[in-house]
């Protein structure tokens, strides 16, 4: 089974994020701030991370800027979740290699579809 | 009373003309001497000066005086009434010898009656060019004044204008804006001591115009600031100062007090110089007021702009805030609609609905505050580029018709085919048409019909209710106009305007039943604006509106213009 790494300080995200994924046959691994993100992605080395950008620590763009410029994880997909939506943004999540960018409030179907797209679901 | 000199070398003339002459009113003076003749007329200065044509050199004599003398009459004693042609431009008058005494006295008198006159003429051209010139100043000095809304400038004007009309040796204009001041414009340098005595003078001044009653700044001569303008440093000013003539005046700020001026000059001043001071203290009265408005309108212009900017982020950082918390109730939600926890029974299913229905409703809020908030910063961003409105209307029909349906009402579009294409965003106008139509479902009752129409039409043709107007004018040329017709509530011609304001929902009970931020018109308003574009309506009340918005047709906008440029 196909592992997915949820990173998001929001714990009420996380969990539904979760229970939508296992539901749809993937293992979750959450992690509440950015270090511990960081630190579970180069230990299980996930099929794809699902990420928040605002976390406390070390934020979701870092995050996605040291996987993507290491070789060895470089090709983990990366969606990235944010409650912001101005183009700027987004511009900074292309910029740091972030593979999908969605905007909260998102459709849990959506976050499942771009998944499932992604691990050949 | 007339001075008369005599200048001779004859005897029996000399006497004469001092039997003509020794009686009131006259001083008469006699010399045969040239070197006493200068003298006498540096001393007495003579009004009339009779040369005798036997005195020696006499032209040269005559020449020589003339260059000395200014207002003194000339008169020659001719002999036998002969008159040598380049002595004639010196002389006023002739005598000859024959004249009887009578002749003599009375042309002296007629020539001395000339020369008082032209003496008061000269005086009355002197005052007169004096009062042309101060009326001069005056004007300057106001025009000055209307020109400015800057305090500092206008209290050098003041002391400008009293400069060149007074020519005084030195003014203290004390003001009392923030803190006070005292300035000092002087001709000369003022020592540390006289300048001491100066401030002291100027608080004591400042004191006395409050008599008894408190005076509206603490002012302490030890602890006045001063700035001082010196026009010659070389020399300097002495206590005599304080035994030159002087005037003082308070300078107002409309009704309220700015501060005051003493001028002082070594001659005396005049009656018409107090005239002149006072009306230039008073003159700078009114335009330190509107400098002192101005200055507050400035004040509050920033505040606002500040308040705004504030406002803008405020809204920014609450809307994103938001989005969080309601992500998870909205996954919430969905996980329990969908039936992921296990089944949920009928009014279950409608109160979940009723939940999604109003999360939905929510996030559209928060966009549009964002939306707004974006546009009001300058923030939004555009992406134009050529398409046909078509597209757009096909869109919002499709992804509206489902709402629709649901409602029981008819969406129609009716479509002018080939219609030419439009630089703009696609994205914002279909925002545009989508709150346009989802408005007209919300407000249209069962069974009726909505209808979105789309034509050209040259700007001189649009016609618009009144309150439209100053926006349909700023048009030219050709547009692309869309049109949303609905059999609704419809709207006042009162409210019309208002439907465009943001947060102004039309008091209406329907309108709070079916929702809504109320931003979404205010912001179609601004993506318009944005196009070059406009958006108005036509409305009646129970008789529906019609809604429509015009995108000029091939008309870059200068913003993207510009960009395109530079591409």
């Amino acid at each position: 089974m196909k592992k997915i790494l949820i990173v998001d300080d929001e714990q009420d995200i996380v969990e539904s994020l979760k229970f939508v994924l296992e539901a749809a046959d993937y293992i979750c691994y959450c992690a509440y701030n950015g270090e511990d993100g960081l630190k579970l992605a180069k230990e299980i080395m996930p099929d794809i991370i699902i990420l928040d950008v605002m976390m406390p620590k070390i934020n979701g763009y870092k995050i996605s800027r040291l996987l993507k410029y290491d070789n060895k994880y470089k090709n983990i997909p990366i969606l990235m979740i944010t409650a912001r939506s101005q183009e700027e943004d987004k511009l900074i999540g292309e910029e740091t290699g972030a593979d999908e960018y969605i905007t909260k409030p998102f459709d849990l179907d959506d976050v499942v579809k771009i998944v499932n797209r992604y691990l050949g679901q | 009373m007339g001075k008369i000199l005599f200048i001779s070398n004859r005897l029996e003339k000399i006497q004469q003309y001092s039997e003509i002459f020794n009686k009131k009113p006259y001083e008469f003076f006699t010399s045969s001497d040239e070197n006493a003749i200068f003298e006498i007329v540096e001393i007495n200065n003579p009004d009339i000066i009779i040369f005798d044509h036997s005195f020696d050199n006499i032209k040269q004599l005559i020449k020589k005086l003339k260059s000395v003398t200014t207002s003194t009459s000339f008169i020659f004693l001719t002999q036998n009434g002969n008159i040598e042609n380049d002595i004639t431009k010196y002389i006023n008058a002739f005598l000859t010898e024959e004249m009887s005494d009578e002749l003599v006295l009375s042309t002296v008198a007629v020539n001395l009656k000339t020369k008082h006159s032209l003496e008061q003429l000269s005086d009355t051209n002197k005052n007169l060019a004096d009062s042309l010139y101060r009326l001069n100043v005056l004007y300057s000095t106001s025009s000055q004044f209307a020109g400015s809304l800057d305090k500092e400038k206008l209290i050098n004007y003041m002391i400008e204008g009293l400069d060149k009309s007074l020519s005084f040796d030195l003014t203290c204009t004390l003001c009392t804006e923030d803190e006070p001041v005292l300035l000092l414009n002087s001709l000369y340098e003022i020592s540390d001591e006289l300048l001491s005595a100066l401030k002291l003078r100027t608080v004591l001044n400042y004191k006395s115009l409050f008599e008894d009653k408190k005076p509206p700044f603490e002012i302490e001569a030890d602890t006045l600031k001063v700035v001082k303008t010196v026009k010659y440093p070389a020399n300097r000013f002495t206590f005599t100062l304080f035994q030159y003539d002087n005037m003082f005046a308070p300078i107002s700020l409309g009704d309220n007090f700015f501060g005051c001026i003493e001028i002082f000059k070594e001659t005396p001043f005049t009656s018409d110089d107090a005239t002149c001071f006072q009306t230039i203290a008073q003159q700078v009265s009114l335009p330190l007021k509107s400098a002192t408005l101005y200055q507050e309108i400035m004040e509050t212009n920033l505040k606002l702009e500040k308040l705004e900017r504030l406002k803008s982020e405020f809204i920014s950082i609450v809307s994103h805030e938001l989005r969080t918390p309601l992500t998870a109730i909205k996954n919430s939600l969905d996980i329990l609609s969908g039936g992921r926890c296990g089944d949920i029974n009928e009014s279950g299913q409608k109160f979940l609905s009723m939940a999604q229905r109003n999360v939905q409703r929510l996030a559209g809020i928060i966009n549009d505050l964002l939306d707004l908030s974006k546009i009001e910063a300058g923030k939004m961003d555009y992406h134009f580029a050529n398409m046909n409105i078509h597209s757009v209307i096909d869109y919002v029909k499709s992804s509206l018709s489902v709402m629709a349906k649901e409602k029981g009402l008819n969406l129609i579009a009716e479509e002018t085919p080939d219609l030419p294409d439009i630089y703009a965003d696609s994205q914002r106008l279909e925002q545009v048409l989508t709150n346009l139509v989802s408005n007209a479902i919300k407000f249209t009752p069962e069974g009726k019909n909505i209808i979105i129409r789309s034509h050209t039409a040259d700007a001189s043709q649009l016609n618009t209710p009144d309150c439209f107007k100053e926006d349909i004018q700023k048009l030219q040329g050709k547009y692309i106009v869309v049109c949303v017709e609905d059999q609704g509530i419809g709207i006042a011609e009162k409210d019309l305007l208002r439907a465009f304001d943001k947060f102004a929902q039309i008091e209406n009970s329907l309108s709070r039943k079916v929702g809504g931020s109320g931003l979404g018109l205010p912001i179609a308003k601004q993506l318009l604006q944005a196009h070059n574009g406009a958006i108005w309506c036509e409305s009646e009340l129970n008789k529906g509106s019609r809604f429509y918005f015009a995108i000029p047709i091939n008309i870059v906008p200068a913003k993207m213009e510009k960009n395109l440029i530079l591409n």
